[in-house]
């Protein structure tokens, strides 16, 4: 059974929509990769599924629930990563881990047990009583990493997730991914950086002005575009390149 | 943008306009006409001390060490902003043209403090010593000229430097014109010149050290946000500063209170939202400041009535006002994702006032102790705040 199902979603901020009957399914323990330009339409996409914009046309349905049918079931099935950190200026660290926790309704325990193991893996155990304002953006992004994990999912949206983070916050954030697919949670990682995209993910879905361009594991893509030993960048930008041409005809 | 001095009108107009909107509600508000009678209680005082005061009383060492502090505060007003550092970097040889019309602006604007200050001691001046008028003002012509140096003393000093250890600079410049304003106050006026003399000297060593020095615009841009943020601080006083992001303090002698908030997916918002009120300024000076004003009404006017009013129309200003910044929701935030019913905010908001409310209660109404029925106050501000609430949206 698929934990995240688009069904002909179609959305965006004005009349004019950004996404377009856009369909794709994210199945139990998949690692999902989102890739596309600059205005491709992936944050619009993330925005749909988390339900901060609303599809003006089809169905997302996260666990079997739409936003609308169970709004308590759908919103603890996920957690969320944003590009740009979103802290709380007047809560310490430890305040957002503790926060996060009571909102989702993990007890005491479990909240001191899941984030001793996150603060270690992402060197913060000595920071717990600063405020935002002393952190660098790596860690704010630390910090929204670790309110995303300690929260246990079935769903990881993760946008753009290794930029600002120095090696060892990559190489930590990926191991944490890959424990938790292990235990069969998914996730839906947009990003730019197609190299860890092509290595880590199960599957790609390639976007392209608001339509799914193509979709599969980077076999399956590299059929479609009749490539054999293409990596994921030159994938890419065949697709950019072959939507000019058709634009020019 | 055709030159630079077209870059420094449109910076200028755009920051006096800045300026001016906010001074409007500043003068405006409520604290200003308390500076009124502030100042108005002050001069009063001082006219009268002067019928009594001694002839001996200090008055040119106090004069000449004022003075020479407020002459050594000299910030310069570049106005410029961070992109600069990048955009204006290939006109960096003509940024002389820019800093001298900057620097024209930081004498004017700032000239003024000291002249009143001067002006202001003069009857003291012809009360204690037996300087001539001409004399007088011929002091504070050097003043004037002492403030002219002083500008271009700690611009070039800041310039040369960048900024480092320009307590320094000012320490050194407050000590020259002091000795300066001293001398002139004795009426040596070739010792006020020698001082003078060593403060142009003092300013053109900086002068010529910044001389091919890369325009250190780090520095200066810093100094300008520290001045905004400082008039726009100021003006949140008065008014609201729509881009001031509230300054956060933790308040950790507060942090007790923060038990009554146990932990629990239900309190989830409330453990927030009572940590916004505590921490952020804007909120808990607000509360801070309308309690205080009831408070010091209840307790030193005598009419009741007059501080029932007073304390039912404060406990309505602190509710709405309260409420609302506690509400308002325009960015994206975390908890707008969180698997808890819609109205969790809003509850969490309304128990935190209503908490705020009581505390406010209670204050108002012990200051009220001395006067009959002043539990009336305290059920005053309970009641009206808790219709506010109820009624506004």
């Amino acid at each position: 059974m698929s934990v995240l199902e688009v069904q002909h979603v179609t959305g965006g901020y004005t009349r004019k929509p950004v996404i377009k009957d856009l369909s794709f399914t994210i199945g139990k323990g998949e690692l999902v990769g989102l890739i596309g330009l600059n205005g491709a339409g992936k944050s619009t996409t993330i925005k749909h599924i988390i339900g901060t914009m609303l599809p003006k046309e089809g169905d997302i349905r996260l666990n079997g629930v739409t936003l609308k049918e169970d709004t308590d079931k759908y919103r603890t099935a996920f957690s969320y990563i944003p590009e740009t950190p979103v802290l709380y200026d007047e809560l310490t660290l430890r305040e957002h881990l503790e926060l996060t926790a009571m909102a989702y309704g993990i007890d005491k325990a479990t909240l001191d047990a899941r984030s001793e193991v996150l603060l270690k893996e992402f060197r913060m155990e000595k920071r717990l009583n600063w405020f935002p304002s002393h952190f660098s953006k790596g860690m704010r992004q630390k910090v929204m990493i670790m309110c995303a994990f300690l929260v246990n999912p079935s769903l990881y949206i993760i946008d753009e997730p290794f930029v600002g983070l120095d090696p060892l916050g990559i190489q930590s954030l990926l191991d944490q991914m890959d424990e938790k697919k292990k235990e069969g949670a998914s996730i839906l990682m947009s990003t730019h950086i197609l190299s860890t995209a092509e290595k880590h993910c199960d599957r790609i879905i390639l976007l392209h002005e608001g339509r799914v361009r193509a979709q599969g594991t980077m076999a399956d893509l590299r059929q479609s575009f009749a490539m054999p030993y293409a990596t994921l960048d030159d994938l890419y930008i065949a697709m950019t390149k072959e939507r000019d041409h058709e634009e020019l005809a | 943008m055709k030159n630079l001095r077209d870059v420094w009108s449109s910076r200028f107009m755009h920051y006096i306009g800045e300026v001016q909107k906010y001074m409007q509600f500043i003068f405006t508000g409520h604290i200003a006409i308390v500076l009124v009678f502030l100042i108005g209680a002050g001069g009063y005082q001082y006219s009268e001390w002067l019928k009594v005061v001694q002839t001996d009383f200090p008055a040119e060492v106090l004069i000449a060490v004022i003075i020479g502090i407020l002459l050594a505060f000299s910030r310069p007003t570049t106005l410029l902003r961070e992109p600069d550092q990048v955009y204006l970097l290939p006109l960096e040889s003509k940024m002389s043209l820019y800093f001298s019309k900057a620097l024209a602006w930081t004498f004017w604007s700032q000239v003024w403090i000291v002249a009143i200050v001067y002006i202001v001691s003069i009857p003291l001046l012809k009360a204690v010593t037996e300087l001539t008028t001409v004399e007088i003002w011929t002091i504070f012509l050097l003043t004037i000229v002492l403030k002219y140096l002083s500008v271009r003393g700690e611009f070039s000093y800041r310039y040369s430097e960048r900024g480092q250890m320009v307590w320094v600079d000012r320490f050194i410049r407050a000590v020259i014109f002091a000795a300066a304003i001293y001398m002139g106050l004795h009426a040596q006026l070739l010792l006020a010149v020698i001082a003078i003399v060593i403060s142009v000297v003092y300013m053109i060593v900086f002068s010529k050290k910044s001389v091919g020095e890369p325009v250190p615009y780090e520095h200066f841009v810093k100094l300008e946000q520290n001045r905004m943020m400082s008039f726009y601080r100021f003006a949140n006083y008065f008014t609201d500063v729509p881009h001031l992001h509230g300054s956060i303090r933790r308040r950790s002698w507060m942090d007790w209170l923060y038990k009554f908030v146990p932990y629990g997916k239900e309190n989830a918002q409330k453990y927030l939202v009572f940590r916004t009120f505590i921490r952020t300024d804007d909120h808990f000076y607000l509360w801070v400041r309308l309690t205080a004003i009831s408070a010091i009404i209840a307790a030193f006017v005598d009419i009741p009535v007059v501080t029932w009013i007073v304390a039912g129309a404060l406990s309505f200003a602190t509710t709405i006002q309260l409420k609302q910044a506690l509400l308002s929701s325009g960015e994206f935030r975390m908890d707008m994702l969180y698997p808890l019913p819609d109205h969790a905010r809003q509850l969490a908001v309304k128990q935190i006032v209503r908490l705020a409310m009581i505390s406010q209660a209670i204050v108002v109404g012990l200051c009220a102790m001395t006067q009959p029925m002043f539990y009336i106050a305290f059920i005053i501000v309970l009641v009206i705040s808790e219709l506010t609430s109820k009624v506004s949206k």
